[in-house]
């Protein structure tokens, strides 16, 4: 895939956290849809259907040409990788495929030193950012209307997304904040996310 | 006004299915389809679309319901993927034979073994020759105009054929495009209201299928036959009229792309072309004289511009997302037929196929310039060295 094609990949469990993960990628293709980007947001095919808890991931692709890899299905090289559930690093290696200088962002209680004992590739990092999502606005939001193609029928970003989204512009110049506060429910538990992200650089 | 909207191809043919003002709907469950059901559920749970959503036991049962009330004069869809079109096989003869235009959106799917839900033809193309009319959409926006374009053009009386209108599966099915939908207003003066010449109605009682003597099934064979030789003019105007309401710029059979001074080109249909397009325009720029071909329907298939279209070219190549196992040539479905397109020119071109995106794999740009090289190859010898490729399984690939 060309290189000015940024790409995104989020990491949630399957069915509980999967309207989380497809409205991080969404919400953030949407966001950047608003700053006059070409933008990208699905969900891997191939982890779908999923069980409970099954490992699963959105892409998000954003770019300021028109994305000739439109039916290309996986990020290959993932430069931002968001993960929504921390247990997820410890068996899988999210980072595959990113090269030198990415950004993880991590829905988790715990501080990113906790973290990246996990990540036997951390050199990878640029920074990780960790946000306690789940603290800010509890639960994630378990709603199927728009799995497999379907039209999301609850609005984006009612639930955990919003301040995982937060978090992430953070550590990333990807998107503006006000740009997601347009385009996500729960404006208030995006800037808490913001706000409250542990940002550390390595 | 045009709304512009974000959709995957799924929930744009589920908003052309509103705005047709579907009447029966008839589902059972089967990735990657399935969000076509999903979406029209949620209309008429949400009072958005008045229409009779009926649960089927299996794809048997919902193309026998389709039909049913397609026969007694209510517009109708259904739609399937991969061993769910094929499990249907049966239904599809009698329906086109009986000159009931239901609408059946395909979102293929490979068939088994193993269970494999990535995208391929071959569902589809399978049932190519029961007397459906039949192509593939690019693109979300693709998928919505072709499921208006098909009932208009089955239920217009001079053609009364069912319609499989079909897109890839994941590609066009999942992935959301930017799709433009169009007033009300503008659907109802493309789309008349469906009517039957003779509908199932109790107080005008008819026979719809009854039994026959052998003496008189030519003669339905030869009128279906004949439905197939009287729908492209149909076609046309259809376009014609779609293109002037909704300010599109549809060609009715096929679409070319760079093609003006073009030495070879890729023949092609479906998501792929979009992907192609992009791999000519790197071509190009490097000096390849290459362009493309889009098919918009494979029944009735368009022999004549089909012809034409290639005829200018010294090497072809078609690019097959489905299998024919042992079939002439080797290769997939549709180099038979650009083979028997061509066969009474005077001068053809080279032709070979590309097995290419089989089992739903993806066609990167990469695949494309391979591909491109084979076509040169053989534009430099005057001949092709084979008549199939599997992508990325050749040896001096």
């Amino acid at each position: 895939m060309a290189s000015k094609v940024k790409q995104i990949t989020v990491w949630a469990r399957g069915v509980v956290q999967d309207k989380e993960g497809r409205d991080i990628a969404n919400g953030l293709a949407n966001a950047a849809k608003k700053e006059g980007k070409f933008t990208q947001a699905f969900d891997n095919y191939v982890d779908l259907p999923d069980r409970v808890n099954v490992p699963l991931r959105k892409y998000a692709r954003i770019s300021d040409e028109e994305i000739e890899e439109r039916y290309e299905y996986e990020n290959e090289k993932p430069e931002v990788v968001i993960v929504a559930d921390a247990t997820l690093v410890k068996g899988i290696n999210v980072l595959r495929g990113m090269e030198k200088g990415g950004v993880l962002v991590v829905n988790t209680d715990r501080k990113p030193e906790d973290i990246l004992k996990f990540i036997p590739n951390r050199d990878l990092l640029k920074a990780i950012v960790c946000v306690d999502a789940k603290g800010i606005c509890g639960e994630a939001t378990v709603d199927f209307s728009g799995s497999e193609g379907g039209v999301d029928a609850v609005g984006l970003g009612a639930g955990m997304a919003a301040p995982i989204l937060g978090a992430l512009v953070r550590g990333t110049n990807l998107v503006k904040l006000e740009n997601l506060a347009a385009v996500v429910k729960n404006k208030e538990a995006l800037y808490k996310g913001h706000e409250q992200a542990v940002v550390k650089t390595l | 006004m045009a709304k512009e909207m974000v959709l995957s191809g799924c929930a744009a043919s589920a908003q052309a299915a509103k705005m047709a003002k579907v009447e029966v709907i008839c589902s059972y469950p089967i990735r990657p389809y399935t969000a076509l059901m999903m979406e029209l559920a949620k209309m008429v749970a949400n009072g958005e679309l008045d229409a009779e959503f009926i649960y089927g036991e299996g794809e048997h049962a919902q193309l026998s319901v389709v039909l049913g009330a397609s026969a007694a004069g209510a517009r109708v869809l259904t739609g399937s993927s991969g061993v769910g079109v094929t499990y249907a096989f049966e239904t599809y003869s009698p329906i086109a034979g009986g000159r009931v235009p239901v609408q059946m959106m395909i979102a293929d799917r490979a068939l088994d073994p193993p269970g494999d839900f990535g995208s391929e033809h071959t569902d589809a193309m399978s049932c190519r020759d029961q007397g459906w009319l039949m192509g593939w959409a690019e693109n979300p926006q693709e998928a919505f105009d072709n499921c208006l374009i098909n009932y208009r053009v089955g239920e217009d009386h001079r053609v009364l054929l069912p319609q499989f209108v079909c897109q890839d599966g994941y590609f066009v099915s999942h992935i959301p495009g930017k799709v433009l939908l169009p007033d009300q207003s503008q659907v109802d003066e493309f789309l008349p209201p469906y009517t039957l010449p003779h509908p199932l109605d109790p107080k005008h009682p008819v026979s719809h299928g009854p039994q026959i003597r052998p003496d008189q099934g030519t003669i339905m064979d030869l009128q279906r036959a004949q439905a197939h030789l009287d729908a492209p003019a149909v076609i046309k105007e259809a376009i014609a009229d779609f293109n002037r309401i909704f300010g599109r710029d549809y060609s009715p059979f096929v679409e070319e792309y760079m093609t003006d001074d073009a030495e070879m080109a890729f023949f092609i249909m479906g998501a792929h072309t979009m992907t192609a397009r992009h791999a000519i325009k790197h071509l190009r720029s490097q000096g390849v004289k290459i362009g493309l071909v889009k098919l918009r329907f494979v029944r009735p298939w368009p022999t004549q511009e089909v012809a034409e279209a290639l005829s200018k070219f010294k090497a072809v190549g078609v690019v097959e997302t489905s299998t024919s196992y042992g079939g002439a040539m080797r290769g997939g479905n549709l180099l038979h037929e650009v083979r028997a397109s061509l066969y009474d020119l005077p001068k053809r071109p080279l032709t070979t196929s590309f097995m290419a995106g089989l089992g739903g794999e993806m066609v990167p740009l990469k695949e494309f310039y391979y591909m491109a090289d084979i076509l040169s190859e053989m534009i430099k010898d005057g001949k092709a060295k084979k008549t199939v490729y599997w992508v990325g399984f050749e040896a001096e690939a």
